[in-house]
């Protein structure tokens, strides 16, 4: 029996086939896997499942019915997009329910039955968070969850679809979350699950779809498959996973030095960083490793404390002053603080050096296509031309682009926070190698802020552990996975 | 001859791409409907008092404009434009001094004025449309102390030229108009200022983080915006031959039809300034239209209307058109 089934399906964009003629379905009492490159399809395919876009050709059917012609249909499945997308200002409750009439309140809404309601629902799924709490003022992965359980209420929902369901929440909240998917599957609903993360696919899933370039390139169940097989099939070629990207340049010459550093989200850091050293940043959601970053940066207010960098004082609260004296920022909400969404790859790169661009008054086009091709070949982003508005990059080239730009600055300091979210494996490797890269040749010091404890254990030459906005602790490469992990949950050695 | 071909398709392709070209083709087919339908439109009297008229709220369109590309707006335009025209004629007339000096200090106040939006929008961190309703009421305000409500007449007439004149067929209204608006377009277009005005459209927060200092240039453009404003104010003066305290009535909102009309997104980011001259001459062809057909006048303000909110609508229906026509090609 299966409950949702696409054959054939075929969808085109201007220049690409995103999807080319895929044949997937999925059982009840399942949970699939489904997992790609960036720009491999998956997005295309959730969409035309979802009923968001329609493909050109095959089908989609539920339940048996063509649900192409029957759109309602796709009311059974239940979608939870990667981006948490609740009402901030509503409760618990509200967030819960909405729409009302789809979760059985007719007519007047009244509050206090509301709140009556979501309580089982809060237990199921175990958010510690009471019903007329308001969103905004709950935690991040309590926020997650509830958009969980809010695409549950739904009556009739048969598939649950997942998209990267564990991007912001802590190791202690994603065994939750797994605790509560098996028990959904057990109600015998189909679970569709789409991570980039592949321990989590193994530890979750039954059976797994791979894509690349927009087809199906396999289908098999999870136990007679392992890891090497899936990035193989992923990536079209092998990856060797035990590779590590640790700077071999570290030099003895301290290059920054943060001093007693307080404010709003981090009290009393301290700690150096040395020319061409990676310095990884470990901690939980929420452990105040961005806000000190950005602190340092110039984007949030510091109370106390002082950084010197090359030896120099270092003027905090001026995104401008560390920007045009080498200390960058690559943020970790790319969408939001890193592209400029509707401008083109190319002013997207010449944005933070167009002074050594301008001829008189005016910006010179030569030099600023010329510029933007060299960032292209040198990290080898893909796209049509340098007109193509950012937005349209995949996820991975985006990323290559914000880095290309900030190489463009000559940094001596260099912060990427999480530069792999929502980024495949293959990419992944990419962005280490030229971490690695900048580090070596260019004599960069490079913080890593992740919260993948396997990627800071492969980048960093010293891994500086945070818990609730002070350090707790800093490890030597090779560190053990255990005593970082201890360090940043709290407890302390 | 193989780069002949080459630059046409590219211009074709920048056509094509631009969200200016639907409203473009509105205008000229309105030009179009308007020559055939009224004799009278085509005239050069005709055509010369529409150029005058829509070259004040050109001006203004286009200054706005730079304002919705960074995502606000300015509501207190019309009321710039009057204090700087009252503060002129204040100089000009009751205390006599040089003209030219009293509309230079004229302009330079409503710089000042500008710059005080822009300080009291970025420092206090307001929004911009609450601000400036509240400021347009600030001016406002001092205008009618400083003036009772009474015109002030007897501007001298060296003046004139700059509103009644005309170079050659042109009027020197528009002449301004097209002056400001090759400027804007340069520094938009051209210069780093320009590039930065679409970063903080398209995203404050990336601006900050590439170190684009972005509250100055939030000031910067407010205080250019009371600047034209006031440059439109005082040519009005020189156009009436009086300082009025009603000069720039419906400019705030004029101007804004104008940008949008023109393609200028109100989430910022998105458009050109020209457009906002396209949409200011669709909206001056409107009104021009309803005289010319006689339309009775307590009718005029609601086709006026009507025919704006058409106009708004054509990107948008170009859009969903598109849309539409790419689902059937794909289809089929």
């Amino acid at each position: 029996m299966k409950v949702l089934e696409a054959s054939g399906i075929t969808k085109v964009f201007p220049g690409v086939t995103a999807l080319d003629s895929v044949d997937v379905s999925f059982e009840p009492g399942q949970i699939h896997a489904i997992i790609g490159e960036n720009g491999a399809g998956k997005s295309t395919l959730i969409k035309c499942l979802t009923g968001v876009y329609t493909p050109e050709q095959g089908s989609v059917r539920i339940d048996g019915e063509d649900a192409l012609k029957n759109r309602e249909l796709f009311d059974k499945v239940a979608y939870v997009p990667q981006e948490i997308d609740l009402f901030g200002y509503m409760s618990v409750a509200e967030n819960l329910f909405l729409p009302y009439e789809k979760s059985g309140f007719k007519g007047l809404v009244n509050q206090k039955e509301l709140q009556k309601a979501a309580i089982p629902l809060l237990e199921k799924f175990r958010i510690p968070v009471k019903p007329d709490a308001l969103v905004k003022d709950i935690s991040v992965s309590s926020q997650q969850l509830l958009q969980i359980a809010r695409a549950t209420v739904h009556e009739e929902y048969e598939v649950l679809m997942l998209d990267e369901p564990t991007t912001s929440l802590t190791t202690n909240d994603t065994q939750i979350l797994f605790e509560i998917i098996k028990h959904i599957k057990e109600e015998n609903k189909a679970i569709i699950f789409i991570s980039h993360k592949l321990e989590e696919i193994f530890a979750l899933s039954d059976v797994i779809t791979v894509f690349r370039n927009g087809k199906k390139v396999a289908y098999a169940d999870i136990h007679d498959v392992d890891v090497p097989w899936v990035i193989k099939q992923m990536t079209g070629r092998e990856l060797d996973q035990n590779q590590t990207f640790l700077s071999e340049k570290v030099s003895d010459s301290v290059l920054m030095e943060v001093k007693n550093l307080t404010g709003e989200a981090f009290t009393d850091v301290s700690f150096e960083l040395k020319k061409g050293e990676i310095l990884g940043f470990s901690g939980l959601v929420g452990a105040g490793r961005s806000e000190l970053m950005q602190g340092i940066f110039g984007y949030l207010p510091v109370y106390a404390g002082s950084v010197t960098i090359d030896g120099k004082e270092w003027k905090l609260g001026d995104t401008s002053f560390s920007v045009s004296n080498g200390f960058i920022y690559l943020p970790e909400e790319r969408k939001k603080q890193g592209i400029l969404p509707v401008l083109s790859v190319r002013e997207n790169i010449s944005m933070a050096t167009l002074d050594s661009l301008k001829s008189g008054l005016s910006i010179s086009r030569k030099g600023e296509e010329q510029l933007a091709q060299e960032v292209i070949e040198t990290y080898d982003v893909k796209t049509p031309d340098t007109d193509k508005q950012i937005q349209f990059l995949s996820g991975g080239n985006q990323q290559k682009v914000i880095i290309g730009r900030a190489m463009c600055c000559n940094p001596k300091v260099l912060v990427f926070d999480e530069p792999t979210k929502g980024i495949d494996v293959g990419t992944k490797t990419e962005i280490y190698k030229l971490m690695k890269q900048l580090a070596e040749e260019k004599n960069v010091g490079i913080i890593l802020i992740s919260s993948e404890m396997d990627e800071v254990q492969k980048c960093a030459n010293r891994i500086i552990a945070m818990y609730n906005g002070r350090k707790v602790g800093e490890f030597n490469a090779p560190a053990e996975k255990q005593d970082i992990l201890s360090a940043i949950i709290g407890v302390s050695k | 001859m193989n780069n002949e071909a080459k630059s046409g398709n590219a211009f074709v392709n920048a056509l094509r791409k631009s969200n200016m070209t639907a409203i473009g083709l509105v205008l000229v087919a309105m030009i179009v409907i308007a020559s055939v339908t009224s004799p009278y439109f085509l005239d050069i009297y005709n055509l010369q008092s529409l150029a005058r008229d829509l070259a004040f709220i050109g001006m203004i369109g286009v200054a706005q404009s730079l304002l919705l590309l960074i995502g606000e707006l300015d509501l207190s335009v019309g009321k710039i434009a009057s204090l700087c025209g009252i503060l002129s004629g204040i100089m000009m007339v009751q205390w006599g001094w040089n003209s030219w000096l009293s509309l230079f200090i004229a302009l330079i106040c409503g710089l000042l004025f500008g710059a005080i939006n822009g300080l009291i929008i970025t420092r206090l961190r307001l929004n911009s449309m609450v601000a400036t309703i509240g400021m347009q009421g600030v001016y406002g305000g001092i205008n009618l102390v400083l003036t009772k409500g009474k015109a002030i007449t007897g501007i001298p007439e060296n003046i004139y030229f700059l509103g009644k004149g005309a170079l050659g067929p042109v009027p020197m209204p528009f002449i301004f108009c097209i002056i400001v608006l090759v400027l804007i377009l340069f520094l938009v277009k051209r210069t780093k200022t320009g590039r930065y005005i679409y970063a903080i459209g398209n995203s404050r927060e990336a601006a900050k983080i590439l170190g684009i200092r972005v509250d100055r240039i939030r000031v910067l453009i407010y205080s250019l915006v009371g600047f034209i404003s006031a440059l439109a104010g005082i040519l009005y003066v020189a156009r009436l031959g009086s300082s009025q305290s009603a000069i720039g009535e419906n400019w705030p909102m004029n101007s804004i039809a104008s940008s949008v009309i023109g393609g200028v997104s109100l989430n910022g980011g998105i458009g050109n300034p020209a457009g906002a001259l396209i949409g200011a001459a669709i909206i001056g062809i409107i009104q021009n239209m309803i005289v010319l057909y006689g339309v009775n006048v307590y009718w005029q303000s609601a086709v006026s209307g009507f025919v704006v909110v058409i106009a708004i609508s054509f990107s948008s229906i170009s859009e969903i058109v598109r849309e539409k026509r790419a689902r059937k090609i794909k289809v089929g």
